[in-house]
């Protein structure tokens, strides 16, 4: 094939381009199937919970009710307010969706499986999933409803606060490894199975990042920007069809993307939890899919386990609770290892 | 000492731990659901369903306009008009149930003294439109006819305890 | 009298002598259960629910209705004795009485429920075979289920001795005991009134037969208009519609009774009721229009009409409001010709002693003599009927009458049929002229029948000599009566709804329209004279009024009204008396308030009324009439003189009434009162009874 277009002066420009988008595509189209699962597998597990079986009618076990929905809101009109700023109002859930899946072009999903291995891939993320607030709070305004606009005040203003702590559990991280790239960040976990994972030593910024990712997502029992108690739904209240579709893709696929992040950072990433065999001879990608789907059973069993918070409690656990504890960690982390010498050289 | 207690309990976690620990128990128990349109849960004698009028075995209808279901419905959703019938007996002329204002609390089945209002056993009598739940003295009755074999057994089995 | 000192369960009471305990125990506000005893009924003391224990006395229970008081009495309603007593007999009672509440019209206000809950056992240990009772006929009114009867007798006694008709009583005795009737209808004006004063189930309303239950209504207090006493009713309706009326207290008019009509002409409110406004078409028929055309048709005809071309007529049933728009309007329209007077009764509207019922209804229980002209009082005023036979049952009164022939409920001196007997009383050659003069607090009657004759003035001329001669006329007593049969006539005449200067009377307005002088009459309810005469002239006549009837059949363009139950108004009874009617129901479809309907067609007409709510329009009312400020009063009238002295026609009085049951659109549009009508009016008639009155 290549040879059909030799010599013609932009082939050097299409090839990496066809390459990279269809890169893009394998790590699109296993995303949104994770999160359609995703969410048949939050109500298959809550059901259990709560003694119940979920859905289990449309397809053998309820396998095609992700796919139902899905038709079901495609189907649906698009309904835009009278009152709200339709530009916008159509804008802010494309950008949720898109900011959602952008954010997987630094994720390594084996050694050199990265469609992006740039040194500066946390940071990446960190801006990333900090935009991650534009979409709703353009949402919440677009919208002209209150319950819209509360939902997104609450949504931004929980966000912003759990983003400081998750920073600092980061860079107790970063200063672990030495390097922000985040193959680098697995690799420094690599050798002697799950022992040398980051979630041992750090065990309670481990905890901590969990607890703040799931009120980064606005998941249960964090999930008060869409207190249906309170609010109905929060700053999608006024969305349909497709447009609620785009959010509730990028929150679900958001949720993906930290357990992602929480498994690169603190469970090894690739890596086998056992150095050993047969655990080598299983592939590093489905490590990491066993990984962050364990992470996501966590989120599930969480939500079916407390409830929701209230909003002042929330935001003292983010200010006063989390915010001192990372910091504290970050500098007796970095206390010790340099008085232990024990600082990465960060060359590797 | 419960001082201690108490913050090693918060910082180790140990109430939302054994929380959780309850809710992975509860994930591998047996579930309690049915495969409601092909299965159904068994049914008190006492349920309270739709309702509907009764015949005496003679095929006269029970109901002698007293009027005090509706003067027992707490949400008014019961209206009587009542006149002497031909051969002088008293009887409604007209009785209807405004389904949708109706709270089956069942005391209207309580207050007659003829057991001819009843809620009955069926509860899968959702319909299309509004209009439909208006009931009149006509569907009452044939909802009695309908029903009058489950309604009757109910009533025996009920009946040691009224 | 005397007073005397006894103790009701401990407590000292001072009570007059010669109370029964009953009565002393009522006063102290002790409640004692009864059946057959009725404060305005003989004692029966056949219930024996009244039981008390008294000491001293014997050791048993006494029936306090039946026992008078006596010094240093010690009287217990609520010892050990008592309660078991009244247990018992209520076991007895309920022992024959079917347990059919559920199907009984009586449920909810039944006394016998009522004081089974309150006095009674929880159960019955009696395990016989029930006795039940054949249900008797009583007429058209009166609905009997005979099982549920205790035997009280209140119903006996009712007939008896209030209504005066002995046609209800009780056949045998023991446990065979049945009232009956012998299946007659009941012949009496008054006989519903057993159905309230029985107090179980066995007698119920017929036409309201399993219609409602007493909690579902709506009572209104209001006043009655079928007749000109003004009895103060309770108005019964579940939504719009009228059910039942019922007679409410009030010792100066009707105490606790109410005329059949009263209570059963009701179900004319449904009927033949005008819902929308009409205008007759080209082709002479009466299409329905909107107000504002019906106005506008009504404006158009008013164009240019001089005020002496226009009349207007007021009916029986007007209320003094809408009579008093009315007239503002037309002193507005400079127009002349008015008059409230349908029946042409030859009434002045300048002295008030001459047209009201001066003595007061009341009063009557202080009459010793009464002659009555012209009037058949016991079907034109049923409950002033029954008043004067409660004072003749004391033996106190002398009642004479001139005029037609009726049986009345209580003896009376038939003196003659017409003016000469009147003339021979009024110059005292009549032996009556005596009695009239020596009794001390002497009356007269006189009747509709007598006045609205040509002569009707001369004849209340000779009426006013005989009041005058006779000393009827004192400081605290005015022996001069005029019966009035028409709800709204003293409460027109008040505001002076009579020919202005130079107006036109009843008379003057058909002659005037029959030659065309006269190009706009308005009748407000005129139904009961003959409008023909209107029908056959060329002039524009507007009816306003409720019911389709016979003034409505003239009309070129109807207003429809609201009847009594429909609107907050003030009536004048025939005493004077002021009492207000009140909305129990709105008026049917389109229809309007009336004053309303007055107030719209003065701006249409451009001459707007200076009033725009209905309580400007009382405002201006009363100040323009302070008496009618005095709700419930019946204000005394000060003598003077009226009526013209002259010769009187040798024509006997008639009787103004054909058919006590109906004498109004109302009781005419009525099933009811048609029903009462073929049962004691032509059935009665055909068969010759002579019942006839």
């Amino acid at each position: 094939m290549a040879d059909l277009f030799e010599g013609i002066w932009w082939s050097g420009y299409v090839w990496p381009t066809l390459i990279t988008v269809l890169l893009i595509l394998c790590i699109m189209i296993p995303v949104m199937l994770s999160v359609a699962y995703l969410t048949l597998a939050e109500r298959k597990v809550i059901g259990w919970m709560q003694l119940r079986k979920g859905p289990n009618v449309v397809g053998p076990f309820g396998l095609l009710q992700p796919i139902a929905d899905a038709l079901k809101l495609l189907m649906k009109e698009t309904i835009i307010p009278a009152g709200a700023n339709p530009v916008l109002f159509l804008i802010a859930p494309m950008l949720t969706f898109v900011l959602a899946l952008i954010a997987w072009a630094v994720i390594p999903f084996d050694e050199g499986m990265v469609l992006a291995d740039i040194n500066v891939g946390v940071l990446y993320l960190f801006a990333i999933s900090s935009l991650g607030v534009y979409g709703i709070i353009i949402a919440g305004w677009a919208s002209n409803s209150k319950y819209a606009f509360l939902g997104a005040l609450r949504s931004a203003a929980q966000m912003v606060s759990y983003e400081v702590s998750i920073g600092f559990v980061i860079v107790t991280v970063l200063i672990c490894v030495g390097s922000l790239n985040l193959s680098d960040i697995v690799r420094s976990q690599a050798g002697g199975g799950f022992w040398n994972w980051y979630f041992l030593p750090l065990l309670p910024m481990f905890v901590v990042f969990i607890i703040s990712a799931l009120a980064e997502t606005n998941r249960a029992p964090f999930d008060l920007p869409e207190a249906e108690a309170e609010l109905v739904s929060g700053y999608n209240v006024e969305y349909s069809a497709m447009a609620f579709a785009l959010f509730f893709l990028g929150e679900y696929a958001n949720m993906i993307l930290m357990s992602g992040m929480t498994v690169v950072l603190f469970l090894g990433g690739w890596l086998p939890p056992v150095d050993a065999q047969p655990f080598t001879w299983v592939p590093g990608p489905i490590w990491f899919a066993l990984k962050i789907a364990f992470v996501l059973f966590i989120f599930l069993w969480v939500r079916a386990t407390f409830p929701r918070y209230r909003y002042d409690q929330l935001m003292r656990l983010g200010w006063k609770v989390f915010l001192p504890l990372s910091l504290f960690w970050v500098v007796a982390t970095a206390g010790f290892l340099v008085a232990f010498d024990l600082l990465p050289t960060g060359t590797n | 000492m419960a001082s201690l207690d108490r913050t090693a309990r918060s910082f180790l976690l140990t109430e939302l731990l054994s929380g959780m620990a309850l809710t992975l128990k509860m994930m591998f128990s047996p579930k309690h659901t049915i495969n409601y349109p092909y299965e159904k849960g068994p049914l008190s004698p006492r349920f309270r369903g739709e309702h509907a009028l009764r015949r005496y075995p003679n095929g006269e209808e029970r109901c002698i306009a007293c009027k005090l279901c509706e003067a027992v419905c707490p949400a008014q959703a019961i209206t009587i008009e009542a006149e002497p019938r031909a051969d002088g007996s008293r009887r409604t002329t007209r009785y209807d149930i405004d389904m949708t204002k109706c709270i089956y609390c069942g005391y209207c089945q309580e207050a007659c003294p003829v057991d001819a209002i009843v809620e009955g056993p069926n509860y899968e009598f959702a319909t299309e439109t509004r209009e439909e739940l208006f009931y009149n003295k006509d569907k009452l009755l044939a909802n009695g006819e309908r029903w009058e074999s489950e309604i009757a057994a109910n009533l025996e089995l009920d009946a040691p305890y009224r | 009298m005397a007073t005397i000192t006894i103790k009701i369960n401990g407590q000292e009471q001072e009570v007059e002598q010669g109370m029964t305990v009953l009565q002393a125990c009522e006063q102290a506000g002790v409640e004692v259960p009864r059946f057959c005893y009725h404060e305005r009924l003989s004692v029966a003391g056949n219930c024996r629910m009244c039981l008390v224990e008294v000491k001293p006395g014997p050791p048993k229970p006494a029936a306090s209705c039946a026992l008078p008081v006596a010094p240093n009495q010690e009287i217990f309603t609520e010892s050990e004795m008592v309660v078991k007593a009244r247990k018992g007999v209520m076991e007895f009672l309920l022992i024959n009485h079917p347990l059919d509440c559920p199907i009984c019209d009586q449920g909810g206000e039944c006394d016998l429920q009522d004081q089974a809950m309150a006095f009674g056992r929880d159960g019955s240990r009696y395990t016989e075979n029930k006795r039940a009772v054949k249900d008797k006929y009583m007429g058209p009114l009166i609905n009997t289920i005979m099982t549920r009867c205790i035997h009280c007798t209140r119903c006996v006694r009712f007939v008896a001795e209030v209504a005066g008709a002995e046609e209800i009583g009780l056949l045998n005795r023991g446990e065979n005991a049945e009232i009956s009737s012998l299946e007659q209808a009941v012949d009496s004006e008054l006989s519903a009134n057993v159905i309230d004063l029985c107090p179980v189930g066995a007698l119920t309303s017929k036409p309201y037969q399993y219609n409602a239950r007493p909690w579902e209504l709506k009572k209104t207090e209001s006043v009655d208009v079928m007749d000109a006493v003004g009895s103060n009713i309770r108005v019964d309706a579940r939504g719009n519609e009228v059910l039942r009326i019922l007679p409410r207290l009030n010792e100066d008019v009707n105490e606790e009774w109410i005329s059949d009509k009263t209570r059963y002409a009701c179900d004319g409110l449904r009927r033949q009721r005008l819902d929308k406004p009409y205008i007759r078409g080209m082709d002479g028929k009466l299409k329905p229009a909107s107000w504002q055309d019906a106005m506008a048709a009504v404006a158009k005809a008013a164009n240019g009409l001089k005020g002496e071309q226009i009349a207007a007529l007021t009916g029986d049933q007007a209320c003094v409001e809408s009579v008093y728009s009315l007239k503002k309007l037309m002193d507005l329209m400079g127009s002349p010709n008015l008059d409230c007077r349908q029946d042409g009764a030859k009434l002045d509207a300048g002295v008030r002693a001459g047209y009201i019922f001066n003595t007061t209804i009341a009063g009557i229980e202080q009459a010793d003599a009464l002659l009555i002209v012209g009037a058949n009082i016991r079907w034109e005023a049923p409950i002033i009927n029954a008043r004067i036979r409660k004072r003749w049952l004391t033996g106190a009164l002398q009642v004479a009458t001139i005029g037609e022939q009726i049986k009345t409920t209580y003896d009376s001196d038939y003196l003659g049929a017409g003016p000469e007997t009147l003339s021979a009383v009024a110059d005292g050659s009549h032996p009556f002229a005596e009695i009239l003069k020596s009794a001390e607090n002497p009356m007269i009657i006189v009747g509709q029948g007598a006045l609205t004759r040509k002569d009707g003035a001369a004849v209340l001329a000779a009426a006013k000599k005989i009041a005058d001669i006779s000393g009827m006329i004192k400081e605290d007593w005015n022996g001069f009566n005029v019966l009035h049969t028409a709800a709204s006539r003293v409460g027109a005449l008040d505001v002076g709804f009579v020919p202005g200067d130079k107006g036109a009377d009843r008379d003057g307005i058909l002659a005037g329209a029959a030659t065309g002088a006269i190009k706009l009459v308005y009748l407000l309810g005129t139904d009961e004279m003959d409008l023909a005469p209107l029908k056959d002239s060329g002039a524009f006549v507007v009816y306003h009024g409720h019911h389709g009837d016979k003034g409505a059949h003239v009309a070129d363009v109807i207003f429809p009204g609201a009847a009594y139950t429909e609107k907050n108004a003030t009536y004048v009874n025939t005493e004077g008396r002021v009492q207000l009617a009140r909305r129990a129901t709105f008026p049917p479809g389109e229809a309007k308030d009336d004053w309303a309907i007055i107030r719209a067609l003065s701006e249409t007409l451009g001459k707007p009324l200076p009033w725009i709510s209905f309580d400007e329009l009382r405002m201006a009312m009363r100040g323009a009439h302070p008496h009618l400020a005095r709700i419930d009063d019946a204000e005394p009238a000060s003598w003077a003189d009226f009526g013209t002295p002259g010769a009187m026609d040798a024509a006997a009085f008639t009787t103004p009434i054909e058919n006590f049951y109906m004498t109004d659109p109302i009781s005419r549009a009525s099933e009811t009162m048609a029903e009462c009508t073929q049962t004691f009016v032509l059935d009665r008639n055909g068969k010759g009874t002579g019942t006839h009155g």
